[in-house]
């Protein structure tokens, strides 16, 4: 556990015991990294605001679904917007096929921290690591990885757009999480 | 060996960045429940992936939400109750999963079969599934008093029930738990789901569509039999569903 990721933890013990005071501070440390990943996987303002209030309503509900030991809270939070963003982004495709995402989802690495959202130190310092991570992977590599996490494409679904067998797809998903794990915890 | 590792990893990195469909997400299912748990090379590396799929969130740049969307959700949050609240196992409910089939409703093995790590993402499903409006968690009843923690998650529309429970004491020696679900009156045992809680935790997964029963319940069997209807024996614990009820 990081220092910077502290805060969450007293936050999250008094949310807990019902605290909304801790629930909206929550909200303030938390919302724009959530939103800014579900805008980005749901590409629509409105899905992703759904997506957020979801996400945070289920914390409210079932706060005790986070257990520290496991890691971060913020990891954790994002995890479950980014499934939640998934499926939605999942759902959605079903109802009407998207033509365009696959062009509108290049990494943006170089993307800055949006006006009007206040970030600590600690993890302004991850996401740049994280960011830096990305950027040393293949761009073949890293375009799969994008594809699944920010597209919420299926591997086979990467496989059509990309034109690569899925088998090739598999391989490069797997060299660039081994690439991206070293790279973020160190590992030799 | 290291040719299958390879070929497992790769089906589990996939898996963290929810990319797996068809045969693959089965083939990971059935890793993630036979040989993950007793295989530390796997184990590592699907913790190692999850925490990359976790961070990989700060890769995208962060957007003030709109104004208006904290006070609707401070909506959202004063229509629940802090009665209604529920506690979800996952702090202790590692290598808990009881995963049911069934075949016999016409329902089929849930999307994740699994156990070790992949329990988080189950418990994430629990957490979306309450999450979204009309989700109504019913605590079951133990013999009128209400049970430590036994609640069963679903919502109109989705086709998926959970039943996920902690402190849940253990059956009597020989003999397990069984679950039924229930139309006017009539109880229907649900295949495959026999099961022992794990050190008092239960989590179980059933694609489903909730609304065909009314009622469910949870008894005591000996194990291996195949029971017609519920037994009274030992423990049992029910509950109507109101969503179906309705």
């Amino acid at each position: 556990m990081q220092e910077g990721d502290r805060p969450d933890l007293e936050l999250h013990r008094r949310l807990a015991t019902g605290d909304r005071e801790a629930f909206e501070e929550l909200y303030g440390r938390h919302s724009a990294a959530a939103y800014g990943l579900a805008r980005r996987v749901t590409a629509q303002d409105a899905l992703a605001q759904d997506v957020v209030a979801d996400s945070f309503l289920a914390l409210w509900r079932t706060p005790e679904a986070y257990d520290p030991a496991r890691g971060p809270f913020r990891t954790f939070f994002l995890s479950l917007v980014h499934h939640r963003a998934v499926d939605t982004v999942r759902r959605e495709e079903r109802l009407r096929r998207r033509t365009e995402r696959v062009s509108n989802l290049e990494l943006r690495t170089g993307e800055d921290v949006a006006e009007g959202v206040v970030e600590d130190a600690y993890v302004s310092g991850r996401r740049k690591e994280v960011r830096d991570a990305l950027e040393t992977l293949p761009p073949e590599q890293r375009r799969v990885v994008e594809l699944a996490y920010f597209g919420g494409y299926t591997q086979a679904r990467i496989a059509v757009e990309l034109g690569i067998p899925v088998g090739t797809v598999k391989t490069r998903t797997l060299a660039a999480m081994r690439k991206l794990r070293r790279a973020l915890y160190r590992e030799d | 060996m290291n040719e299958d590792h390879e070929r497992i990893e790769e089906l589990l990195a996939g898996y963290a960045l929810l990319g797996l469909s068809g045969e693959d997400a089965v083939e990971a299912d059935r890793l993630l429940s036979d040989h993950v748990p007793s295989c530390p090379r796997c184990r590592d590396a699907v913790a190692g992936f999850q925490d990359v799929a976790g961070e990989l969130a700060l890769a995208a740049a962060p957007a003030a939400p709109p104004e208006l969307l904290l006070p609707r959700i401070r909506r959202d949050v004063a229509r629940i109750p802090l009665s209604r609240r529920r506690r979800a196992p996952v702090a202790a409910v590692a290598g808990v999963v009881a995963v049911v089939s069934l075949a016999g409703l016409s329902a089929s093995l849930g999307n994740r079969v699994s156990r070790a790590e992949a329990q988080r993402g189950q418990l994430l499903e629990v957490m979306q599934v309450l999450g979204q409006s009309g989700a109504d968690p019913v605590g079951l009843q133990s013999q009128g008093e209400p049970a430590d923690g036994l609640v069963q998650v679903s919502r109109p529309g989705l086709e998926r029930m959970y039943v996920f429970g902690r402190n849940v004491p253990a059956p009597a020696p020989g003999r397990a738990y069984q679950l039924w679900l229930g139309r006017d009156g009539r109880f229907v045992r649900v295949e495959g789901g026999m099961f022992v809680p794990d050190d008092g935790w239960v989590l179980l997964e059933l694609t489903i569509d909730p609304t065909r029963f009314d009622e469910i319940m949870i008894t005591e069997e000996a194990v291996g039999s195949v029971p017609s209807s519920p037994s009274s024996e030992g423990h049992v614990w029910h509950a109507f569903l109101a969503e179906a009820a309705a």
